[in-house]
Order: structure tokens, then C-alpha cells, then sequence
């Protein structure tokens, strides 16, 4: 089932934002955002704290109910009801979603399963590999540093092979070699020819890997712009307008 | 319904219902005859009994209003549900000290296990639940959806818990003398009072619901108005 | 259906796996059965009453608490390191977390189940009839049902402030018919009566856990999902 899912539909988007809404009670958290992203695209949304950055995550993964609009993935709209199109998201986030109790390899075993993939005895080994963790196979998690932790974790997100990987602030915690050694994976990820969506307030590390970027306040996409047209100072100077109210 | 309405309903509601319990106070005191056997006290009775009914109607009501509040997620339907599930705890906790002081005299116990007294001791705590869910949990929304459930799952598993309850004597033998049943038939005084209860209990709940219905209103019209604008560029 | 069943697979020795790894749950489990048992000895004058006529009742209680105890973490335990999240952005559909939830919570409770009947076998030589294959689906039933309800409130309990504190008053009020027809029907196995004594006891118990079982399965969506 997750392999006929994967199966890529050809005239649309690979993920699409179609006029997102989200409220919490009063308070609309994500407003009104709509994108569409082929194969291969990576938009980094940047965002103060609380402008709706992970509520929109969340919703792209399908964790949380839109108030209205919807997220299609390759034109089939992702409700809470139909659980089949989510075997083509993967979530990496600043939380592991590991369990520190289990080895990694274990980790792995439960999240295949949870797929219901049927291959896991080379599957797991090799994904330990890609991420270079190996010798950590039998370690239980809660022994492992912080930057491993989040190669496992990256390892889990791309366990069942998503076209769609969703970045959730995946550098907080990480130290300067850590972060780096996640760049790189990051960027094999892009150049694999995978849709990645990213979310984070730091603006370095969103606009080395992305393709597009957006910033998001108060649940609006205020800005949105080619990273081509773009560099650091151009960024930051819009961020800062941005946030001030003034894009 | 506008707000202006909603108002307007509860006062009218409230006025009559308030109106109603006079009447049924002065009946109480001064018109209805004295039951034979249970004497003066007997009298507890037309209070009791209406607050039971009413207790029972707003568990419906929750419990519908809750369904449907996941069902459609309309906001509205949520106030309904908490205004009546208030009403519900109120009106309970009337029954709960009603029903012993009756039972103390016309008894001789405060308390017996005869169902429905069961039944609505247990109804009552689905509605505190209800309420220590919605005020504990950590996400205002989900508290919203989680209180809910608990209506729903309440209104589900009740009426099993009504027949074991009543089933319960036919396994253990129970003392003879607990099991006085109220007067089968109520001469036409009595039930003239108590038919007044009955509506005047049922009018004062509604007018309850309303303003409590009114408030939740004005809260997220106010919550609308103060949330953040994005400042003009 | 047959990933689902993988799906649900998973849940469940995740869920297993973890609880023989670290023991936690069914450590403060098992603990809690034995001494509730021994308070009992101190608590009741045996000279007064003979605690076989109570044992029945003894034992659910015992039950209930123990179980309790145990059910709480259900959720808790998935909220370290985010799991839950990965969960319900997982393809598994939401009832079968509900359903994977419900057989792991079964199995735990059923392991304190024997733990008690040895401790009050032990303690106090109870006598628990002839027909353990009766005990056992009467055993069985009722903790379906018990846990089907406890399971979707330890997820409601899970997303308060208050955590396990919460359980007991959201839990006790619906288990009635759990006590009631759990309580007689093993006390009637106990003293040896005849199965047609047992059998009303035991469809309403069956009646009790369908119910709850699929209200748990329907509502459980709408306590996780936002």
C-alpha cells in the first residue's frame, strides 16, 4: 500500500498549500497561506515565535485540522480520515519522536512498522548507514548525543522513502559540528530530488539550503521571494521589515 | 441568534421562571394537602423531582449538543453544551441534598442504593468530570473536544450502568424497608404542584442556559475585537 | 486490513517491549496489587468475616486500583521526545493507536491479574472454584471492557494539568457495571455454582465491553486529533 501511494501523479504539484486557515478559538494562527512546490523545491519559511510556523507544519503534515482550505499532496487532498497519503510525508523535528528506552535500530523497526513496511531487515541497516550510525545499531537511544539523536531522527523521517520531508526547527540543540554535518544531509536531501518544506526563525541556515523563501507573520505569508533573487543582507532587511509590520 | 435575542429570552424565561417558583413556594406552604404516610416533609418532594427532571434534560443536552460539537465543530454548539452541563451540576447538587433530607425522614435513612438515586449520583460525576477536563487541560480547544467525549461516553455507558444498578437488587437481596417507592398515584392537588415545579424548574434552567449561553457569546465576541491586528504598513 | 494489523502489530511490541525493557508500569503494578492485599490483612479482623465472602470483591478492587495505576502512563510515556506526534502523523489510522493502545493496556492488566489471584491465593488461601476456564473469560470480558474505557480516558487524562489525578473521577462513575456484574459473576465461580448462574453475569459484561470498546474506537480520534 505505501509503494502504490508513493507513485507520483503526473500535472500536479507535488505538495500544494491551498488557502490554509487555521484558528485556535479566536486566535487564527495560520492565515490564509496557499504554495505550491514541485519536485526537488525546498522553501524555508522564516517567522518570529508565534507567527503560526509550526501550526503551518503541522498542517502540511496533516497532524492538525485546517479551519478551511486544504493540503494536497500531488492533488489529493490530505484529510484527517485518509491516512494513505501521509506514508508520503516524512517530519523532521527539533523533538525526535525516539524512544530513549529503544536501541536506534528498534527505533527504526517500530516507525517501518507503523508504515507497514515489509522489508525492514535490510531496509533499517542500510538507513542506519546513510546517516553513518552503524555502530549506534544496538545502543539504546537515550545513550546517544544530541546530534546523533537528530541523525536517527533524520533517518526515521526518511525511513519509508517521502517525496515530501518537513522540517520542523531541525537545528535547535545542535552544536556547531552537529548543525554542520545536518547541512549536509539536508542538502543530499534537496539534491535527491525531494520536495522539503522548512520552518525555522534562523535565517542563515533557511536561506543556504532553500530554493524559495517565505516569511511568515501573525499566520500571513508577507513576503515570499526566489532565492535567486535574494541574498543574506536582502533577507535579513526584509525579515526585519516584516516583522515591524511594514512588508 | 444575535446577542441582543439571546438576552431577551433569558430574561423573559428567567422572569417566569422565577414567577413560577413563587407560585410553587406558596403552593408548597399553604395550598397542597399533606401526604398521608410521609407527613409534612413529603413536601421536599416538589422540589426534588423537578430538580431531578432537569438534571436529566441538560445530561441530553450536553451530551447531544457535545456529539454534535464534534460532529460540525461549530463553536456555538460547545457554549450550549457548557451552559447546560452548569446547569446540570447545579440543579444535580440540589437533587443530591434534596433527595437525603427527604429520605431522612420519609426513610429513615439519608441514604439508600435504590437506582435512581444511583443513577443520578453517577450522572453528577460525569458532570464534574466534564468540568475538571475542560478547566485542566493544557490546550483550551482540546479541552473543548476532550470534554465532550466525556459527555458522550457518559451518555453511552449511563443507561448500562442504569440497568446493572437495577438489576443489582435481584442478585443481593436487599432490606425490605429501603425499598418505599414514592406514592403511585398523586391526587390531583399534588399534581398540580408539581407540574408547576416541573415548568418552573424547566424555565429557570433554560433562562440559565441562555444568559450562561449569552456569556460565552460576549467572550469570543470580545476575544475577536482584541485580537491582534496586523498594523497598517 | 492485513497493514493495518502490521500497523497495529507494531504498537503493540513497541509498547510490550518497552514495558519489559524498563519494567516501570508493571513494577508499580504488581507492587501496588501485593500491597494492597497486605493492608487488607491488617484491615479487616479476620476473626469478624471470613475473606473468602469477600474475595471476589477484594479482588476487583484490587483490580481496578492496580490497573488504574498502570493505564494512566498509557499516553504519558508517548509524549517523551515527541513520539506522540510521530505517531499521529504516522498512516496508522487513529483507531488503531486507539486499538493497539487498548491490547497492550490488556495484556498489563492481565499480568496483575494473575499477580493478584497468586498474592490472595498466597495471603489467604482464597478458594477460587472449580471452572478456570469460566474465571477466565469472565477475567477476560471484564478487563476488555475496563480497559477500553480507562485507555481512551488516560489519552484525555494525558492533555490536562492534572495528569492521573483525573482518572479515577472520570473512570469509576462508568465502570458500575464492570463491579457489579464482575464482582458477582466471579464470586459465583468462586463458590462453585453452577455455569447457568454465571452466564446472565457474563453477556452483560460482554454487552458493557462492545460498547465501550466501540465508542472508545469512534470518539478516541477526537481526544487526539486538533
Amino acid at each position: 500500500m505505501p509503494a502504490a501511494a508513493a507513485a507520483p501523479r503526473a500535472g500536479f504539484p507535488v505538495l500544494e498549500a491551498a488557502s490554509l486557515v487555521r484558528d485556535y478559538g479566536p486566535v487564527r494562527a495560520v492565515d490564509h497561506v496557499s504554495f505550491r512546490l514541485g519536485a526537488g523545491e525546498f522553501l524555508s519559511v522564516f517567522g518570529p515565535n508565534g507567527a503560526g510556523k509550526t501550526s503551518l507544519l503541522r498542517l502540511l503534515a496533516g497532524g492538525l485540522r485546517p479551519t478551511s482550505g486544504e493540503v494536497r499532496v500531488s492533488g489529493v487532498p490530505l484529510t484527517i480520515g485518509d491516512r494513505a497519503a501521509r506514508a508520503r510525508i516524512g517530519i523532521l523535528s527539533h523533538l525526535s519522536f525516539l524512544y530513549g528506552r529503544l536501541t536506534a535500530r528498534e527505533n527504526l523497526l517500530f516507525y517501518g512498522g507503523l508504515h507497514g513496511l515489509e522489508d525492514l531487515g535490510s531496509r533499517v541497516p542500510d538507513r542506519l548507514a546513510d546517516v553513518g550510525l552503524e555502530r549506534y545499531a544496538e545502543s539504546p537511544v537515550d545513550t546517544l548525543s544530541r546530534g546523533t539523536v537528530q541523525r536517527l531522527a533524520l533517518a526515521r523521517a526518511l525511513l519509508h522513502d517521502p517525496e515530501i520531508v518537513l522540517l520542523d526547527e531541525p537545528y535547535t540543540g545542535l552544536d556547531a559540528y552537529a548543525g554542520a554535518l545536518l547541512q549536509e544531509l539536508l542538502s543530499a536531501l534537496r539534491d535527491g530530488g525531494r520536495t522539503v518544506v522548512m520552518v525555522t526563525h534562523n535565517l542563515g541556515r533557511g536561506l543556504e539550503l532553500a530554493d524559495r523563501v517565505a516569511i511568515q507573520v501573525r499566520g500571513k505569508f508577507v513576503f515570499e521571494a526566489k532565492r535567486a533573487d535574494l541574498d543574506a543582507v536582502g533577507l535579513e532587511r526584509s525579515y526585519r521589515r516584516a516583522v515591524e509590520g511594514k512588508a | 441568534m444575535s446577542l441582543a435575542r439571546i438576552r431577551w429570552m433569558a430574561m423573559v424565561l428567567g422572569v417566569l421562571g422565577v414567577a413560577g417558583v413563587v407560585v410553587l413556594h406558596w403552593l408548597v406552604f399553604f395550598w397542597v394537602g399533606t401526604e398521608r404516610t410521609m407527613g409534612i416533609v413529603q413536601r421536599i418532594f416538589y422540589v426534588h423531582v423537578p430538580s431531578a427532571w432537569v438534571t436529566f434534560l441538560a445530561f441530553g443536552i450536553t451530551a447531544l449538543c457535545g456529539a454534535a460539537y464534534l460532529w460540525l465543530r461549530d463553536e456555538r454548539l460547545d457554549w450550549a453544551a457548557q451552559s447546560a452541563a452548569e446547569g446540570g451540576l447545579v440543579f444535580g447538587a440540589i437533587m443530591l441534598t434534596s433527595g437525603p433530607l427527604w429520605a431522612a425522614y420519609a426513610w429513615g435513612t439519608p441514604w439508600t442504593w435504590e437506582p435512581r438515586l444511583t443513577l443520578t449520583l453517577l450522572m453528577w460525576f460525569v458532570f464534574v468530570g466534564y468540568f475538571l477536563v475542560r478547566a485542566s487541560a493544557e490546550d483550551r480547544q482540546a479541552g473543548k473536544r476532550m470534554a465532550a467525549v466525556t459527555g458522550v461516553l457518559g451518555a453511552l455507558l449511563i443507561p448500562l450502568v442504569h440497568v446493572s444498578v437495577l438489576w443489582f437488587p435481584s442478585l443481593h437481596p436487599q432490606p425490605v424497608v429501603l425499598n418505599v417507592e414514592e406514592g403511585p398515584t398523586l391526587d390531583a392537588d399534588m399534581l398540580i404542584t408539581l407540574m408547576i415545579g416541573l415548568l418552573a424548574f424547566t424555565l429557570i434552567f433554560f433562562s440559565v442556559l441562555f444568559f450562561r449561553y449569552g456569556l460565552e457569546h460576549l467572550r469570543h465576541q470580545r476575544a475577536l475585537e482584541t485580537r491582534e491586528q496586523p498594523r497598517a504598513a | 486490513m492485513t497493514v493495518y494489523l502490521r500497523q497495529v502489530a507494531a504498537i503493540v511490541r513497541k509498547d510490550l517491549l518497552l514495558e519489559l525493557r524498563t519494567g516501570e508500569r508493571l513494577a508499580a503494578m504488581g507492587g501496588l496489587t501485593v500491597l494492597i492485599a497486605i493492608l487488607l490483612h491488617f484491615a479487616i479482623d479476620q476473626g469478624l468475616v471470613r475473606m473468602q465472602q469477600l474475595a471476589a470483591g477484594l479482588l476487583w478492587m484490587t483490580i481496578l486500583f492496580g490497573g488504574m495505576l498502570g493505564m494512566g502512563r498509557t499516553f504519558e510515556m508517548e509524549r517523551e521526545g515527541g513520539a506522540i506526534q510521530g505517531l499521529l502523523t504516522s498512516p496508522v489510522p487513529l483507531d488503531g493507536i486507539y486499538l493497539a493502545k487498548v491490547v497492550s493496556n490488556f495484556v498489563l492488566v492481565t499480568a496483575i491479574e494473575v499477580v493478584a489471584l497468586a498474592a490472595y491465593w498466597l495471603f489467604f488461601g482464597f478458594n477460587y472454584g472449580n471452572a478456570p476456564l469460566l474465571l477466565a473469560a469472565v477475567l477476560g470480558v471484564a478487563t476488555l471492557g475496563f480497559v477500553a474505557v480507562t485507555t481512551l480516558f488516560s489519552a484525555i487524562s494525558a492533555q490536562t494539568n492534572m495528569g492521573q489525578t483525573l482518572l479515577p473521577i472520570l473512570i469509576f462513575p462508568l465502570l458500575v457495571p464492570v463491579v457489579i456484574f464482575g464482582v458477582t459473576a466471579t464470586g459465583r465461580i468462586f463458590a462453585s455454582r453452577p455455569v447457568r448462574e454465571v452466564e446472565g453475569g457474563l453477556y452483560l459484561l460482554a454487552a458493557f465491553t462492545v460498547v465501550a470498546l466501540t465508542a472508545g474506537t469512534i470518539l478516541f480520534r477526537y481526544v487526539v486529533e486538533e
